[in-house]
């Protein structure tokens, strides 16, 4: 599909344009912090930023979601509840975070599809925003991946000075587009020539690297090994990297109720918790943070990969930035890759 | 300046012992102005110890974590002391941990530095934003020395410290078996400004200023992870029979949680600004803790971690205590 | 005022051996106050936990009442001092959140006193009846 360009101030009329047949979510800045929300004016987005805090999973799949209604009573009810067919639009999302949806659909979408993340999933068209200025702890093209990367989103907007490089994937991103049509320009070879500037500076601003070769192999010889001691020793459980991470997916089932009514909701849990593996009976198979810190690393570098044949991993870096004791994903495979097997 | 060899060489002394676990302390990090907590358990390590103003943490948090796990038949309970260094306000959380017998005076070896101020890491990445390798940092009397692959910069800690430096009253760590470096004179008192001019908005505006605080919050409990004085072998937040507060999250919920927190805290906390920092969604917790602080020292006379002996806050009472609202 | 129809739920928390027993006697003496509280009958104040005080809050209660014995009276003999400490440390973090603090009141209340336990009551329900629905951190139960 011809790439095309959109001048910076028609921006908002883009979205106006496209609000009445989509709901917009994009990242809005709440006291400094970047979040992704609904959004019902232009003027709330907010695209000045490295990435956002929460990362856009949780639009999809929704830190609290309600499964199912019920009424309490001797004979029980049960009301499903009704899946909007709503068409949604998430504008400004990272090239990392579209690619964890990729990754989170191998659970939610493969097997058995979970219809509260795959209706939305199917609905909803990405709009992305290339990374111009990625962050310290960024490592997206060691994953695979890279900050121009339109491969994961259905459009791709690149900032190219006055106006944006638009690049289309699918015939998703086709139609939203031709929703605005006239709002876009073709791309010159001049602009096109901006684009791969771009690419390469954000490219090359790019420091951080993790060496993914042999990584799977290695982890299934180094199990016992003392490393694991070590690295967890200053881990505090709290759960950040779970929470921040794109495309990590541990939920936890509650149902909460009245006297008469109530419902059972899925809420986001995390495996660093020591109660994550607490068996009814009392036991618990990952007492120690040394078991859990480990058990993370395995889901992502070895286990995923070993189901999937992907890394659930997407370079973006958060669980860098965020950890509060500085413990860091690329030192933790650099240890393993060097450590004796 | 804290004199690093002979931070090193009293800690060599330690490690060494036999009845010593290990001890804990700081060392560089990975990127940037990172420091991150070291378990030294021989030389080697503990020439990686370093002491400087980026070294935040409150490591009071690990001898807590510590965990009990089951023993083999025969085996033995591992009871060797955790060494720790400390500095003024990490001293304030042992001793209010001692005080409530959470640990034993002598489960402990610490290693006190009496300290001059900590950088404030919001500031500072604001200042020197995108460093990719780890920056050193020195003081001298009044300025940061911040020395980044670009050069030296001189930042003058009045704009960079840390808040809770500003009115640090105790800068000396007030439990210590080795000190480090000569004692600092301080005449700082606590600055409740803040947290009294607050307290006279409208009702209304407070709760709308909190209202849109907790609605950020993700309940990812890292605030209670980080703090060394919670350290409750099951949260009431994570129980479920009763549950006290919903795993689902919204504003009353988020509202519930961070009541109990901050009560749970009432008399407790030091002020070490842990929580806060490590807030994924940057609420203001400091600004709670720092309320009740005021409020218990004005109301029952009582500060927290100053003296082990003392019985703690809400497990004493005074016949004459305030009852100016009971019916 | 906002709501005419607006009747407060206020739940009273009273310890066994004196509060309970001074609003037994206010029925048994049949001295009227407010159907508006509901109350829950606790073996001392001291047992409130300042979560129950929120979790009323939470499901509907726009007012709660900690009824103990009067200091020096415990049955318990210490269990109303800590209940006054802790109240009076909650009511000072409500209302810095901006929740108003005279939702939650406390009273001593001994076996004897029927007719003041009406009176607290009649207080208590006006104050809460002034101060309107409890609306911050009421639970919505609307998934």
């Amino acid at each position: 599909m011809e790439d095309l360009t959109l001048p910076k101030n028609k921006l908002t009329g883009f979205i106006k344009k496209i609000q009445s047949d989509y709901t917009i979510f994009a990242p809005t800045s709440n006291d400094g912090i970047i979040l992704y929300k609904q959004i019902k004016s232009p003027s709330e987005i907010y695209l000045d930023f490295v990435n956002s805090n929460v990362p856009p999973k949780s639009l999809l799949f929704k830190q609290t979601e309600t499964l199912f209604k019920f009424k309490k009573g001797v004979k029980a009810e049960i009301n499903p509840i009704d899946f909007p067919n709503s068409k949604n639009v998430i504008f400004g999302i990272r090239p990392c975070d579209a690619k964890s949806f990729f990754i989170l659909d191998h659970v939610f979408r493969d097997d058995s599809i979970d219809p509260y993340y795959a209706t939305k999933r199917k609905n909803t068209t990405l709009i992305g925003l290339s990374c111009t200025q990625p962050g310290v702890n960024c490592f997206c093209t060691s994953m695979d991946g890279g900050p121009t990367n339109p491969d994961d989103v259905d459009i791709l907007f690149t900032d190219i000075g006055g106006k944006y490089f638009v690049e289309i994937s699918n015939e998703k991103g086709k139609n939203l587009i031709n929703k605005a049509k006239n709002l876009f320009s073709k791309a010159t070879t001049n602009d096109k020539k901006k684009k791969q500037q771009v690419e390469k500076k954000s490219n090359d601003l790019i420091t951080r690297n993790m060496k993914t070769k042999g990584v799977k192999e290695k982890l299934d010889k180094i199990f016992e090994n003392e490393i694991w001691k070590k690295i967890s020793l200053k881990c505090l459980s709290c759960g950040i990297c779970t929470y921040q991470c794109p495309t990590c997916h541990c939920f936890d089932i509650q149902d909460e109720s009245t006297l008469t009514d109530g419902a059972r909701i899925r809420v986001w849990d995390t495996c660093m918790n020591p109660e994550y593996t607490l068996h009814a009976s009392g036991h618990n198979p990952r007492p120690a943070r040394m078991n859990r810190t480990r058990n993370r690393v395995y889901h992502k570098f070895n286990y995923y990969p070993k189901n999937y044949n992907v890394i659930a991993c997407v370079g973006c870096g958060r669980c860098i930035n965020d950890c509060p004791v500085n413990i860091d994903i690329i030192d933790i495979i650099d240890q393993v890759k060097e450590v004796k097997a | 300046m804290v004199d690093q060899n002979k931070l090193r060489e009293e800690i060599n002394k330690i490690v060494a012992r036999d009845n010593v676990k290990y001890v804990i302390g700081w060392e560089k990090g990975t990127y940037g102005f990172q420091v991150t907590p070291l378990f030294a358990t021989c030389s080697e390590d503990v020439d990686k110890l370093i002491f400087n103003p980026l070294c935040i943490h409150n490591l009071a948090v690990f001898p807590m974590l510590e965990e009990k796990l089951p023993l083999r038949n025969g085996a033995k309970e591992d009871t060797r002391k955790i060494g720790l260094i400390v500095k003024g306000c990490d001293s304030r959380a042992i001793v209010q941990i001692i005080q409530e017998k959470g640990l034993d005076r002598d489960d402990l070896v610490i290693i006190g530095i009496p300290c001059t101020g900590v950088i404030d890491p919001k500031k500072i990445n604001e200042r020197f934003p995108n460093q990719t390798k780890t920056v050193d940092v020195e003081e001298d009397e009044k300025n940061f020395i911040i020395k980044t692959d670009e050069g030296e910069h001189k930042v003058p800690k009045e704009k960079f410290i840390m808040n809770k430096c500003k009115s640090c009253e105790f800068p000396n760590p007030i439990i210590y078996d080795v000190l480090i470096g000569k004692e600092i004179k301080s005449a700082k008192k606590p600055d409740y400004k803040e947290t009294t001019s607050f307290e006279k908005k409208k009702l209304e505006d407070k709760w709308d200023y909190w209202e849109k605080q907790f609605e950020r919050c993700i309940r990812c409990y890292a605030c209670r992870d980080v703090c060394p004085l919670c350290y409750c072998n099951e949260c009431m937040v994570d129980q479920l029979n009763p549950q006290w507060v919903r795993r689902s999250v919204n504003v009353s919920e988020n509202t519930a949680w961070n009541i109990m927190r901050a009560f749970h805290l009432a008399g407790r906390c030091v002020d070490c600004g842990e929580c806060e920092r490590a807030c994924p969604a940057g609420i203001p917790l400091t600004e709670l803790n720092k309320k009740l602080e005021k409020d218990v020292l004005e109301l029952f006379d009582y500060k927290p971690g100053i003296n082990a002996e003392e019985k703690p806050l809400l497990s004493m009472f005074k016949p004459d205590d305030p009852e100016d609202f009971i019916l | 005022m906002k709501n005419d129809n607006f009747e407060p739920n206020i739940v009273a928390f009273l310890c066994n051996w004196c509060s309970y027993a001074g609003a037994d006697l206010a029925g048994t003496s049949r001295i009227e106050y407010p159907p508006n509280v509901k109350i829950i009958r606790v073996m001392c104040s001291g047992r409130v936990n300042p979560m129950f005080v929120v979790n009323a809050l939470q499901e509907g209660a726009d007012g709660v009442l900690i009824g103990g014995c009067h200091p020096g009276e415990c049955h318990y003999v210490q269990g109303n001092y800590f209940a006054r400490r802790r109240m009076t440390v909650l009511k000072k973090l409500l209302d810095y959140l901006g929740i108003d603090e005279r939702r939650v009141r406390m009273t001593w209340i001994s076996a004897a006193e029927g007719k003041k336990f009406a009176d607290v009551i009649k207080g208590v329900t006006e104050d809460v009846r002034n101060l309107g629905p409890m609306k911050q951190i009421r639970r919505t139960n609307s998934w």
